[in-house]
């Protein structure tokens, strides 16, 4: 096993049983286990788009435990950002954005069935990496939430920069690029340290929380997310500082230009919607908009949709259905995790959000 | 028509590129076995041993060709730079001037490995047309140029004003749009050629000129007393100008993106063409695994993984690239093209 692939860490299993050991090693694993199903897609190369409108859903690995991304709820619905751009993929194509078969997958086997065709999109909070991009044979669609590896601390700890880490324990998930990333940033700023390395998340953070170490570093998505379940949140704080780039996203096989465009151009609807101040409530009152720009967006004249296999009108059923992405970033990470946008801001406000243009 | 014949070259490299993926469904990163197996662009380009690059040839600081034949400008760069990757040379590049009429043409037949001519990636071009973007290279939008005498420093300023703009453009639709949403009133002065609409404007027939930021910019320095004139920080709208290939290759496209991000993560890591010799004793992992002195990320692209290393070297970073066509010549500030960390655009994924 050459090297450790990116393994995400975040992970938030938050009911009753969260004993799920992160398997390190599950990426580089040779699995040569093909299914019946694995085979009959692989002959279809190339048609995923013809498929998924034939089957009348499309079928969407995510996470079922990482609140904020992708979560299944008591009710067994399911909700988060991930989870909103399958949803917004079938509100795009079918016009009802239930139109969607969630299967969990473990970070171990993701992306085998990405690429066995077991799943259309994979959507759940994977980094996008070179190794990925290429030997990898995965496409990334746009990034959908700019993450970067963090730092949770407790306020009266007094830490407010890396430099302040000297000397502290931190506790950390094992194996992960968390992990590297932190051995190099130390190695960096030549500070000394104390490494708690954990395999379970849940573990974690319970000895953070019991006063064994006095820093967690992960996934700012993921700390954001854990400081809020923590006994006292409000003696807690998550760092302004980042440490590495974790551009999330979904993940398709390669070799689907004509699907890949369709994730790519769903994306970044969400985006434009938001650009272009059309929201769920609002979008019926551009009905009689007469913004060249906008009639084009929502397919009251113009091509667009025909463009990519879609209808005209794919990206008022976006926005109708699930939101711009202003309401999808809100609802699911902005409202419960007081998480300001950020880097995730439009490019107009200072962030990296930016679509290309509809025409 | 065009479609028809795009659909022919996609159905090919449909099957080839089938064969691999059944592979990779035993193991996501088995495809990284044998990079060189398929009869792709990128073996193509490998075995002539030169990139075929079509570019514009007529636009300063974007691509350029003077008396002598050598060519210059940010999309000639990028050109060098996947040269500079695939055969540690930035020469082993033929260019080819193309206009727009033909360019998209060209990299469908596959008469040019790669499209470098300050093209907008739009969602037509990148679905009907049959081609794929590599990342934005620079992002432009529609500006306006304005004499410093006429004092006008926003749109607001051009109220009651004339107006010079090519005719049949976005240009000239987009400045009508913004104007009428701000409630303000101008006389545009409608052009059919170039040349024509900046003479006129230089002889004061209007008071500003509108087009992309990157063509004013280099139009200004062709004028007769260019610091007498200034193209204003408005940004009427969005042109993300990029290289692209035909769809569906993906090692090829691969290849052309990460050449790409290459540039914008040395610029990122603070590795540039002078001191880029000096890393090789580094012991930042990040910076080993980027210059290939540790891990194989170029091998994954099907280069070799120095690949990072001999782009830095022979072409610079995207810092080096913007400056060297675009800061220094024109006084462009980099603006949305500075790094993510500096309030811009320009974001590379994680080499690793």
């Amino acid at each position: 096993m050459g090297k450790i692939i990116k393994q995400r860490s975040t992970w938030l299993f938050l009911g009753l049983i969260s004993l799920i050991l992160i398997n390190l090693s599950g990426c580089d694993s040779a699995n040569s286990k093909g299914t019946a199903l694995e085979h009959q897609v692989i002959e279809s190369q190339g048609q995923r788009l013809e498929i998924i409108k034939q089957r009348g859903k499309i079928i969407c690995g995510i996470n079922e435990g990482l609140l904020g991304f992708s979560y299944k709820e008591p009710d067994g619905s399911y909700s988060g950002l991930s989870v909103d751009l399958c949803k917004a993929i079938a509100a795009a194509l079918f016009d009802d954005p239930n139109q969607v078969e969630f299967r969990h997958l473990q970070s171990k086997g993701r992306f085998r069935a990405v690429v066995s065709g077991e799943v259309d999109l994979l959507s759940r909070n994977t980094t996008w990496t070179l190794s990925r991009d290429t030997s990898g044979g995965l496409d990334f669609p746009p990034t959908n939430f700019y993450d970067g590896q963090g730092l949770l601390v407790s306020k009266e700890s007094g830490i407010a920069t890396i430099e302040d880490l000297s000397g502290k324990s931190i506790c950390v998930p094992q194996g992960t690029t968390s992990q590297t990333n932190l051995v190099a940033t130390m190695r960096k700023n030549r500070l000394g340290y104390l490494p708690l390395p954990f395999d379970n998340t849940s573990q974690l953070y319970a000895a953070y929380e019991a006063g064994k170490c006095d820093v967690v570093t992960s996934d700012r998505s993921e700390l954001v997310a854990r400081r809020s379940q923590l006994r006292k949140p409000n003696a807690h704080q998550v760092l302004d500082v980042l440490i590495s780039k974790e551009p999330l996203g979904p993940a398709i096989a390669n070799g689907e230009p004509a699907w890949y465009d369709v994730v790519k151009w769903v994306t970044y609807a969400m985006i434009k919607a938001e650009e272009l101040k059309i929201n769920s409530q609002n979008v019926d009152s551009f009905q009689d908009s007469k913004n060249p720009e906008i009639r084009r967006f929502l397919g009251l004249e113009g091509d667009m949709g025909a463009k990519l296999g879609l209808s005209n009108d794919f990206a008022r059923r976006v926005v109708k259905h699930v939101g711009n992405y202003s309401e999808v970033y809100e609802r699911n990470i902005g409202e419960p995790f007081h998480l300001a946008r950020g880097t995730n801001a439009l490019w107009q406000d200072g962030g990296l959000m930016y679509s290309p243009p509809f025409r | 028509m065009l479609l028809g014949s795009c659909d022919r070259h996609e159905a090919q490299d449909q099957a080839q590129s089938s064969k691999v993926e059944v592979r990779g469904a035993t193991e996501a990163r088995a495809v990284s076995e044998a990079p060189g197996s398929r009869d792709n662009r990128l073996n193509k380009v490998k075995n002539r041993e030169k990139l075929i690059c079509g570019v514009n040839g007529q636009l300063p600081g974007f691509s350029l060709v003077d008396e002598n034949g050598k060519y210059s400008g940010m999309d000639v760069d990028l050109c060098r730079a996947v040269a500079a990757a695939l055969f540690d040379n930035p020469r082993q590049v033929e260019f080819r001037n193309l206009d727009t009429q033909d360019r998209f043409r060209a990299v469908q037949s596959g008469e040019v490995d790669l499209l470098s001519r300050n093209t907008t990636w739009t969602l037509s071009r990148d679905t009907s047309v049959g081609m794929e973007f590599a990342p934005t290279t620079f992002y432009d939008g529609q500006g306006l140029l304005v004499t410093n005498a006429s004092k006008i420093s926003d749109l607001e300023g051009l109220d009651g004003k004339t107006v010079c703009v090519l005719s049949g453009t976005t240009n000239e639709q987009n400045l009508a749009e913004r104007m009428e949403k701000l409630g303000l009133n101008y006389t545009p002065i409608v052009f059919e050629d170039s040349d024509i609409l900046y003479d006129a404007y230089e002889q004061g027939s209007c008071v500003a000129a509108t087009s992309d930021r990157s063509q004013l910019i280099a139009r200004r320095v062709l004028l007769d007393k260019p610091n007498d004139h200034q193209v204003l920080e408005v940004v009427l709208s969005k042109e993300p100008l990029g290289p692209l290939t035909v769809d569906d290759d993906s090692q090829w496209s691969d290849v052309v993106k990460w050449v790409v991000y290459a540039m914008i993560e040395a610029e990122e890591l603070g590795i540039n063409s002078r001191n880029v010799a000096n890393f090789a004793q580094s012991p930042d992992p990040e910076i080993r695994s980027f210059l290939g002195l540790e891990e194989s990320l170029g091998q994954d692209l099907g280069l070799p993984n120095d690949f990072a290393r001999r782009i830095v070297k022979h072409v610079g970073n995207y810092g080096e690239v913007y400056e060297r066509n675009l800061g220094q010549p024109f006084g462009l500030e980099r603006g949305l093209n500075a790094l993510w960390t500096d309030g811009g655009l320009m974001y590379a994924p994680p080499f690793r």
